[in-house]
């Protein structure tokens, strides 16, 4: 049992839609992420774990203006049996992203996203700049 | 228009006449005489080209082609150079002020005397303008050296012929704008840093370079900061051995170009008080190659730039819209800029090593890892195949990171023939090819990958969904690039995200999305740092530990083995080790089927004759 090659064009054709709509509403729109997530979405940053989309919009707010510039994109439809048949994809990004003025730094990010109803909401979002370990980070 | 047998060289059919011309008037002598001659005849043309190349030009420019009357004794002397040191007749030429402000002194048959005696004569007839010869050297019959004042100059210009030295010779000197070419050498450098060394006060972090070419220690070089080479190597001298500097004085330099300073904010964070006093800076605009440097006092009094200024609030604002934190500008304390109430810094949340939605997956997780990235890394990555689902689904991308490129970092090209990126690979077939099903597929591609050694100290995790359906796992981490043809073995970072579904007794991989790059700088300089390349206490247990490993138990059977992974396992150990199913079995339960170590084990054993004959018997 492979997975349809249509479901395979969907999952790219959503994943250029979704990167595009979602790092534009980081950078411009930042009051309106939380439409983007589940409910009970899941937001790691550099580690730092949030769920709900209310706690994540309220840490976009606090998080300094970004700037995104996507140079990687990746999708696949998840396997059936993980997601109970609910159709998901797995999104993975690479790019830059500068905070206000500072030099720009390598970031990596991957998403589930998955149809609730006629829109496509963020199950997870983990997001890692490329940097090095601090030693606070050791725990 | 051009005419024939001019000095013009625009395209072949003039380059043809003049050859014509040439033939016919009897070749090169022409041109020379006829060049002088003419100059002579027109005397304003004369001075109009000194005072032009004087300006223009500032590396070595002779002037002297006005003197030019057939002394052939000099003018074979200086190989054909254009014009010749001959002696003036009739009134002095007056020397011309040079942009440098840095003169050549050549005295002619300056070799007869002993440097000593010359330069204490120059000095008492030059008294009381200090005397300060720079980079003295001896050529042929001709010694030469360098000052940075016109006034001084322009005296020892007028002392020309007017010493007489012991055995009655007139000394000539000739004095011209300009300064050598330079080229910073190993030996220089060395020099230099010594200097900059003696100079530098490590209390207050601050380093004197005012006037470095006058350091007396440098009086044999010509280290003038105005040439951008040299001040590069002083930069790259501070950047190596004290990144951590917080000032410098770099007054009263004859600084004209700061445009190769770009960067210096990478190389110098913490410059927070940078003093170019007296230095030739024509404009404000000149100071934006330096802009992100924290600083916050600046001396630019007494360049050329100040000059532009009338209204001293003009001149403060533009130096504030480049350096927004200065508060001493000129020695003088500003007031402090009116700003908003908002936050400048930029003040990301910490970063976490690790993020587990659920407490009682750790071990799973580490026990997961642990086992895929040693195999993953071991000579073979075949007994991954029972790691993927049947149905399982690989794809990766590749590029570099921010700042790295093809020429400055290591080739990712491997990665980027099979890359996925979907921002490139718009075409459904090959979207499609690239990425691999089934578990034969994805085992292959793997196999096919360069050779690996995970550094599992720098791996940063994230389990976001564990779920009795799945879990949700990203892993960052560096790896060391083996046997791909580098080198050096490239230092490489990667992301993988991972569906992970149960399946029998453990778990395997049903959808993965690897991403690699280039470990940044910063980032490599960490890389196995944690001896971890070393076999740990842990992996290389003594003879009296294996038979006691099963019992201690500390990991029990990884989960995401199943019996089928085991038997191939088996198989394999067998295989290399040469013992039979039920020893090398034996051997992997005693090792937690850890094959690496399990190998390592037979090895020591066996050096040490401690295993039996019968686990050999088949």
């Amino acid at each position: 049992m492979s997975i349809s090659k249509s479901k395979i064009d969907q999952a790219c054709r959503v994943a250029e839609e979704f990167t595009k709509l979602y790092y534009e509403s980081t950078d411009k729109r930042r009051h309106l992420i939380s439409r983007l997530y589940l409910d009970t979405g899941i937001l790691t940053w550099n580690g730092n774990g949030l769920t709900g989309n209310e706690r994540i919009q309220k840490f976009y707010i606090e998080l300094p203006s970004s700037d995104h510039t996507i140079s990687t994109l990746d999708a696949q439809p998840i396997f059936d049996g993980a997601v109970n048949n609910q159709l998901s994809f797995l999104i993975q990004v690479s790019g830059t992203v500068k905070y206000q003025d500072k030099p720009p730094k390598s970031f990596q990010q991957s998403f589930v996203i998955t149809a609730q109803g006629d829109k496509w909401k963020i199950v997870t979002d983990c997001f890692r700049l490329q940097e090095p370990l601090t030693s606070t980070d050791k725990n | 228009m051009p005419k024939p047998g001019k000095f013009n060289n625009s395209g072949w059919k003039k380059q043809y006449n003049e050859h014509d011309n040439r033939v016919e008037t009897g070749g090169n002598p022409r041109r020379v005489i006829f060049k002088h001659s003419r100059f002579n005849k027109k005397g304003h043309q004369k001075d109009w080209s000194n005072s032009l190349r004087a300006h223009l030009e500032d590396e070595d420019v002779d002037m002297g082609s006005s003197g030019f009357s057939g002394h052939k004794k000099f003018h074979k002397k200086n190989g054909g150079r254009p014009g010749s040191p001959a002696p003036h007749k009739g009134g002095k030429r007056k020397l011309l002020e040079s942009p440098t402000n840095w003169f050549r002194v050549t005295l002619p048959f300056g070799n007869k005397y002993d440097k000593d005696y010359i330069l204490r004569t120059l000095l008492e007839r030059v008294a009381p303008l200090p005397f300060l010869p720079i980079s003295w050297n001896v050529n042929g019959t001709v010694a030469t050296f360098y000052v940075d004042d016109y006034k001084l100059a322009d005296k020892l210009h007028n002392l020309d012929k007017q010493i007489q030295c012991p055995d009655g010779f007139r000394l000539g000197i000739r004095v011209h704008s300009g300064s050598p070419n330079v080229d910073v050498n190993a030996n220089m450098k060395e020099k230099m840093k010594l200097t900059m060394a003696k100079r530098y006060n490590a209390v207050n972090k601050a380093l004197d370079l005012t006037r470095f070419h006058a350091d007396p220690d440098l009086q044999d070089l010509f280290c003038a900061l105005f040439k951008p080479i040299i001040l590069l190597s002083v930069i790259d001298i501070i950047s190596e051995n004290i990144p951590e500097i917080e000032a410098i004085n770099l007054n009263e330099n004859r600084i004209q170009v700061l445009s190769h300073l770009r960067k210096l904010d990478k190389k110098l964070p913490n410059l927070k008080i940078l003093h170019l006093g007296n230095n030739k800076v024509r404009d404000i605009t000149m100071l934006d190659s330096l802009m992100g440097l924290p600083l916050v006092d600046l001396v630019l009094d007494g360049n050329p730039l100040c000059d532009k200024f009338r209204d001293q609030n003009v001149y403060i604002s533009e130096v504030r819209k480049r350096f927004p934190k200065v508060t001493k500008l000129d020695g003088i304390v500003l007031p402090p800029p009116v700003g908003f109430d908002i936050p400048n810094e930029v003040v990301l949340p910490p970063s976490q090593q690790t993020y587990l939605c659920s407490g009682e997956a750790q071990g799973i997780v580490r026990q997961f890892l642990e086992q895929y990235f040693l195999i993953f890394d071991s000579e073979s990555r075949q007994p991954l195949l029972q790691a993927y689902h049947e149905n399982a689904m690989f794809s990766m991308t590749s590029n570099y990171a921010y700042g790295q490129n093809a020429k400055n970092s290591s080739w990712l090209n491997w990665y980027n023939t099979d890359n996925r990126n979907l921002l490139r690979v718009q075409d459904r077939d090959r979207r499609h090819k690239l990425l691999r099903q089934g578990q034969l597929s994805v085992v292959s591609f793997l196999s096919e990958m360069p050779g690996s050694k995970h550094d599992i100290h720098s791996f940063t995790v994230d389990l976001q969904l564990f779920t009795p359906q799945m879990l949700l796992l990203t892993v960052t981490g560096m790896f060391r690039e083996l046997r791909s043809g580098h080198k050096t073995a490239p230092i490489r970072y990667f992301l993988r995200t991972l569906v992970i579904v149960p399946a029998g007794s453990g778990f395997c991989i049903a959808n993965e999305q690897l991403y690699v790059t280039n470990a940044t700088e910063e980032q490599a300089k960490n890389a196995f740092k944690t001896p971890i390349a070393e076999p740990t206490p842990t992996s290389t247990p003594t003879p009296a530990q294996i038979t006691s490993t099963t019992s201690a138990a500390t990991v029990t059977v990884p989960p995401m083995l199943d019996d089928n992974t085991k038997q191939q396992m088996v198989q394999a150990m067998a295989q290399q080790s040469g013992m039979n199913l039920e020893w090398s079995q034996k051997c992997l339960e005693e090792t937690n089927w850890d094959f690496n170590r399990a190998a390592f084990v037979f090895t020591e054993l066996q050096k040490q004759g401690t295993i039996p004959a019968e686990a050999f018997v088949k």
